[in-house]
């Protein structure tokens, strides 16, 4: 009886001292990967493998042609959305532009937004919309290019996103956010439309750019 | 036992009661069916999206905000000396007392006027809109 009378505060206390503690900032990489074995100098090792961003092509606001060149070797942020979007999609790029700009002066992040309305979104009207929204191709590319393109590569960001005639605006869409590393790995999933998730896509993202 | 229990639910009670204000309902509102585009304090969005917190096209146009609210409003506007284009939805879901409140939030909430909307004034306009058809 006495020993788990102490049970109860005893564990409240390790709790607080455990989450007072700075545990985050190691990052994981996210998605799929392959377990390899190996010889390396004449020793057998076992490697996990992760998936990295496959090569892909795109057209931005400006006609400028967006690659995993482009995103070489920096860390970059990327979404799906399209610019007649009725529901998630203005929240979301309110999101992002507090991104844009908290990081004004940091050529090495890049923010990426795919267009899944390749029909309506043109190359002139996503840079009506990128003007319009205050932001440059400089450091916020809008693509849009050959649909399945965009939906496979959506895809093999794990983001979903889908031609839905009952959807508002005619497609359906998540509205997340993806934390890309220098070695195009994903780090971090986060709710575009939620200011908490990007405030912590905030800080992760300075934790990438210091690593 | 049961009677500080009754009390206790009482006061919960009467608190709940206390938010049911048509200020209140007409924040939810706003969260509901405006936030997405206009922003959680109307701000708007770049000039993709126009303001309705401290906006002069929302208080010039008291008398058109129900129908616009019920019908939707496309074609270019300037709000605050900014042109905005674009299309807005109407939404037919809102009843009459629902757009009152709405309005009302907007108004008083967002853009500090001080003369109150009416069930009556909303009522008026909306009858309007219904029959000119917008």
């Amino acid at each position: 009886m006495s020993r788990s009378k102490w049970l109860l505060p005893i564990g409240v206390v390790l709790l607080l001292v455990s989450c007072g503690e700075e545990l985050k900032k190691e990052l994981p990489v996210l998605g799929p990967y392959k377990v390899v074995d190996e010889v390396v100098d004449g020793v057998f090792v076992t490697d996990t493998m992760f998936t990295t961003i496959r090569p892909f092509s795109f057209t931005d606001q400006d006609g400028n042609e967006i690659t995993h060149a482009t995103v070489d070797g920096k860390v970059y942020v990327t979404d799906f959305f399209f610019t007649s979007c009725p529901t998630i999609c203005p929240k979301m790029k309110q999101q992002m532009l507090r991104v844009y700009d908290a990081y004004e002066d940091e050529p090495q992040l890049v923010l990426l937004s795919h267009s899944i309305d390749p029909i309506r979104d043109s190359v002139g009207r996503l840079k009506e919309y990128a003007d319009k929204l205050g932001i440059t191709s400089d450091r916020w590319h809008m693509v849009t290019g050959d649909r399945d393109s965009i939906y496979s590569m959506a895809k093999h960001y794990m983001i979903a996103a889908q031609v839905d005639e009952l959807a508002p605006g005619g497609y359906a869409h998540s509205g997340a956010f993806l934390l890309i590393d220098r070695n195009k790995q994903i780090r971090g999933i986060y709710d575009g439309t939620s200011e908490d998730e990007v405030d912590a896509l905030m800080d992760d993202i300075q934790w990438l750019l210091n690593e | 036992m049961s009677k500080s229990l009754g009390s206790l639910l009482l006061i919960v009670l009467l608190f709940a009661a206390c938010d049911y204000k048509p200020r209140n309902q007409g924040r939810v509102l706003y969260e509901r069916n405006c936030q997405s585009c206009h922003m959680e304090s109307g701000q708007g969005l770049g000039r993709l999206l126009p303001p309705v917190a401290n906006a002069d096209y929302v208080v010039e146009n008291r008398a058109e905000l129900a129908c616009i609210i019920r019908h939707g409003i496309s074609g270019p506007i300037e709000v605050n000396g900014v042109a905005y284009e674009g299309e807005m939805e109407g939404n037919l879901q809102l009843t009459d007392v629902e757009i009152n409140n709405l309005v009302h939030y907007i108004l008083v909430d967002l853009n500090d006027q001080k003369e109150h909307y009416v069930i009556g004034e909303v009522r008026e306009q909306l009858v309007k809109c219904s029959q000119g058809g917008k």
